[in-house]
């Protein structure tokens, strides 16, 4: 094996991992609490993007205020959708899977309409300097290392709130028993709509990180919600830092395929990958076996 | 006329796809978001095996060159049929076992976006991301299907044959099995059926549906391309269903004829824009549906039969008087070939832990044929525990049961149903959407109808038995004074019908222990009366009852033996009215 490849492969691993280990705390936090299986979570990661790139081009808002606009934008989506879909759906006692056809149907319209209204094209950011650093063999762009550290400080910021606060245990005490958390005066509502957006900011810090890089295209946000789908349950439901761990399993596992398959094969690794644990630990890697 | 015919024929195969959705979705219960891609499998295997081989394009292999087997087209359907039928088989044994609907959900979304990938990569299957072209048109006695104006009765035969296919599934005995397991699994365990098995049967029919339509459109447009079996398409196909009416399927007809006409509809108006704009709409169909009318367009149990008034909640034309109904019942064999020296049910030392609370600690005792059997005690006591880790519900962590002298500790609820032995449960568990009837004729073992082979190639055989499925179900409810409510849908019977309905399910399957959990609890005190003259004919039929209940009242009425619990543990066994006699027992009982 080129030792040298696979470092830089581990480096990026690392670096894709680190996005994955977001997007994957991300739908976890709403996962875990609320059992809606959020695809519309998309609309916040897409919503972000275009958001910035609108404050950017429309408004002529500096780069730093148009990734606030952007934040701002994805988080205000995000809340939304609980706040206008899904909280009457429960009202009236629907099914889960119901709410998850409310879902979709979201996630169907909503970048279509992004289509419609910005047209098909690519949207780009202005892109700030980024330089590379060589460390022996391996490089790394600033972007890179920039995006890895604010990953995990968010990761770590959200486990820490949910542990240490007490509103963090009024989170978990819905996630683990909603009838007497509510029983004990714990305002579900409240703690939904934290939830959402927690799990809205995270995603849309990921939307922002990509577009930094990359394109924003309408159907930017389906990929990554998937992503943070099986980061989380592939980690196990309900740990932030399964989820992160999953996450960051899954970039490594694709970033070192490639030294054996093409890269076409990426996903079909990830998606072994998930196959593999579902069956053998259904409730993921660091998950709590059920009762 | 070709325009048309064209669109006609895109609506008939999101159609096609859709029904047969529906079997899956509407029927058993299980969101499937891959969809698209057995409709793809199905449509590559017929292009790649009806393709002209090398000999044929002039024996050179050269790069590029598309060849295949040459087969005509309709082994090559059949063909398409059975790999997206072994599939949907691979892919649906872990995705059950999971039975969580999220799950299936998740895996069925990860196995649409790795298939649709894999089928641009697999360049020697699929033909990369170009896929394939070439493929020869339908060819029957020198005509040649390849106008859409030729081609739509061929589509049109096989959304009507897949119609019916469904149609003669869904509403055949294996039908209700599904029904009963998309609403309650354990209930369809209980009485003696495996829920795993119909459920991969029924993902993979449905699959293999969906690849037969794929090889028909491989045939028509001469050409299969990976992206058309994308995301979108799954998603479009599920939203007919669910738009339409789940588990309807004149619902589904009129779905994909709604949305698949919407995009040539718009496109008049908006031009190229016609895809985005009917994404936005089916979408924004789905929120409001789901909102306003959950059920769909037309909800399950709403046919044109309904609508003109037929059908729906009359009672039987007979009725069987009761004595009728016990002669048909008497002369079912005892299942007992073992001494009658052993009691029929053992239970040695019982042991199980919740964390540290010790809720069963070493419970022993015996159950005594043909006899009603009460487990009594303060709560707490751990009778709940007990009777679920004698059905097989929750897995003890010491001790044994033993049914006519077998040990059959920790076996799954069907298996011991088998063995003759079935439980009721507390939340009565009968399927709201089926009929009284559907409900207790599920409880009949050894049905042809539910075997998916037996259906196909015996039909008639199928229909013999299910005439006798039928008699003795109605049998049932007419021991138990329900015969007339037979074709009410459960969510229109009160909640002391209902637990009727559940008793007259556990006495056709024919075991001769029954567990009852709580049968008068939330029952009203004129019901009562029927619960109790109804445990009275089990016991009149040599059944053995055993039952958890809290009412003394009903206990001493019906019990013939008493085993009293505290903490646990079995402290006093007897007549009830033995031990409702001891002072000390009374206490611990009623508290002081």
């Amino acid at each position: 094996m080129d030792l040298n490849l696979f470092a830089q492969l581990t480096v990026s691993g690392i670096v894709v991992g680190s996005t994955y280990a977001l997007l994957g705390v991300s739908f976890g936090v709403i996962y875990a609490t609320t059992r809606i299986f959020h695809l519309a979570h998309a609309v916040a990661y897409a919503g972000a993007a275009y958001g910035a790139v609108w404050a950017s081009e429309a408004l002529g808002l500096p780069f730093g205020l148009a990734l606030l606009f952007g934040l701002a934008t994805g988080v205000v989506l995000g809340v939304l959708i609980e706040i206008v879909f899904y909280r009457p759906m429960r009202k009236r006692n629907a099914t889960l899977l119901t709410i998850f056809l409310v879902s979709l149907g979201i996630s169907v319209a909503f970048p279509n309409l992004l289509q419609i209204v910005f047209g098909p094209d690519n949207k780009t950011l202005p892109r700030p300097d980024n330089p590379t650093y060589e460390l022996g063999s391996v490089t790394i762009s600033r972007q890179d290392v920039i995006a890895v550290l604010v990953a995990w400080a968010l990761i770590a910021a959200v486990a820490t709130f949910i542990v240490k606060t007490r509103f963090g245990r009024s989170v978990t005490a819905m996630r683990t028993n909603p009838t007497m958390a509510e029983a004990v005066g714990i305002d579900g509502n409240r703690v939904y709509t934290v939830v959402f957006v927690i799990g809205s900011f995270l995603i849309a810090v990921a939307g922002l990180l990509f577009t930094t890089r990359g394109v924003a295209t309408p159907t930017m946000g389906l990929q990554p919600t998937l992503t943070g789908f099986i980061a989380a349950f592939l980690g196990g439901i309900g740990s932030q830092w399964g989820a992160a761990l999953g996450g960051l399993a899954l970039g490594l596992l694709s970033s070192w395929s490639a030294l054996y398959l093409q890269v076409d094969y990426g996903p079909v690794v990830v998606f072994g990958a998930m196959f593999l644990v579902l069956l053998i630990r259904p409730q993921g890697l660091l998950g709590k076996a059920a009762a | 006329m070709s325009y048309y015919s064209d669109i006609a024929i895109s609506v008939l195969i999101l159609m096609t796809l859709a029904l047969s959705l529906n079997l899956l979705l509407g029927y058993a219960g299980r969101v499937s978001m891959a969809h698209a891609v057995f409709y793809g499998i199905g449509a590559f295997t017929a292009a790649r095996l009806t393709l002209p081989t090398v000999d044929e394009l002039g024996g050179v292999a050269t790069a590029g060159l598309q060849t295949g087997y040459s087969w005509s087209w309709f082994p090559a359907l059949l063909a398409a049929m059975v790999v997206a039928f072994l599939a949907a088989l691979l892919i649906s044994i872990p995705a059950v076992r999971l039975v969580r609907g999220e799950y299936l959900i998740l895996l069925t979304l990860a196995f649409q976006l790795v298939a649709n990938q894999l089928m641009g990569v697999l360049d020697n299957v699929t033909g990369g991301p170009y896929g394939l072209s070439g493929i020869p048109p339908i060819t029957i006695g020198g005509t040649v299907f390849f106008e859409p104006e030729k081609f739509i009765w061929i589509m049109l035969i096989a959304t009507v044959f897949a119609f019916a296919a469904c149609w003669a599934l869904g509403e055949s005995p294996f039908g209700r099995l599904l029904k009963g397991i998309r609403e309650h699994e354990s209930a369809v365990a209980s009485v003696g059926k495996n829920p795993v098995f119909p459920e991969l049967l029924a993902f993979s029919i449905s699959a293999a549906i969906a690849g037969g339509v794929g090889a028909l459109s491989a045939f028509y447009y001469g050409s299969v391309v990976p992206s058309n079996f994308n995301l979108n398409l799954s998603i479009l196909i599920v939203a007919v269903v669910v738009l339409g009416g789940v588990g309807n399927l004149w619902g589904t007809v009129i779905g994909a004829i709604v949305l698949g006409s919407l995009e040539p509809f718009l496109r008049q108006f908006v031009g190229d824009s016609a895809i985005p704009w009917q994404a936005v709409i089916y979408g924004a169909a789905l929120v409001v549906m789901m909102r306003l009318r959950p059920a769909g367009i037309l909800p399950e149990g709403v046919g044109f039969g309904r609508l003109l008034g037929r059908g729906g909640g009359k009672p039987p034309k007979v009725i069987p008087t009761e004595e009728e109904a016990l002669g048909r019942l008497r002369h079912v064999e005892s299942r007992d070939s073992g001494p009658d020296s052993v009691p029929i049910v053992e239970v040695f030392d019982l042991q199980k832990s919740f964390g540290g609370l010790k809720a069963v600690n070493g419970a022993t005792f015996t159950l005594e044929r043909g006899q009603v059997t009460a487990l009594i005690g303060p709560n707490g006591a751990g009778k709940t525990t007990i009777f679920n880790m004698m059905c097989g519900g929750l897995r003890a962590d010491s001790g044994r049961v033993h049914l006519r002298g077998v040990e059959v500790t920790g076996k799954p609820a069907y298996d011991l149903a088998q063995r003759g032995l079935a439980r009721s449960f507390q939340d009565v568990r009968v399927c709201q959407q089926l009929t009284a009837w559907d409900n207790v004729a599920m409880g009949v073992q050894g049905q042809a109808g539910e075997k998916f082979l037996r259906l196909v190639f015996t039909p008639l055989a199928v229909r013999r038995n299910e005439r006798l499925v039928r008699q003795k179900a109605l049998d049932c409810m007419a021991l138990l004074g329900i015969a007339d409510r037979a074709n009410v849908r459960v969510s229109e019977l009160s909640y002391g019908d209902q637990k009727l309905v559940a008793i007259a399910r556990l006495l056709a399957t024919d075991c001769d222990v029954l567990l009852l959990d709580e049968p008068t609890s939330g029952v009203d005190p004129a019901s009562v009366e029927k619960v109790i003259s109804g445990i009275g004919r089990l016991r009149d039929l040599g059944h053995t009852v055993c039952l958890v209940e809290h009412s003394v009242h009903f206990v001493q009425r019906l019990a013939d033996r008493a085993v009293f619990l505290d903490q646990g543990t079995v402290i006093a066994e007897g007549t009830v009215d033995e031990l409702m006699g001891r002072r000390e027992l009374a206490e611990l009982y009623f508290g002081t």
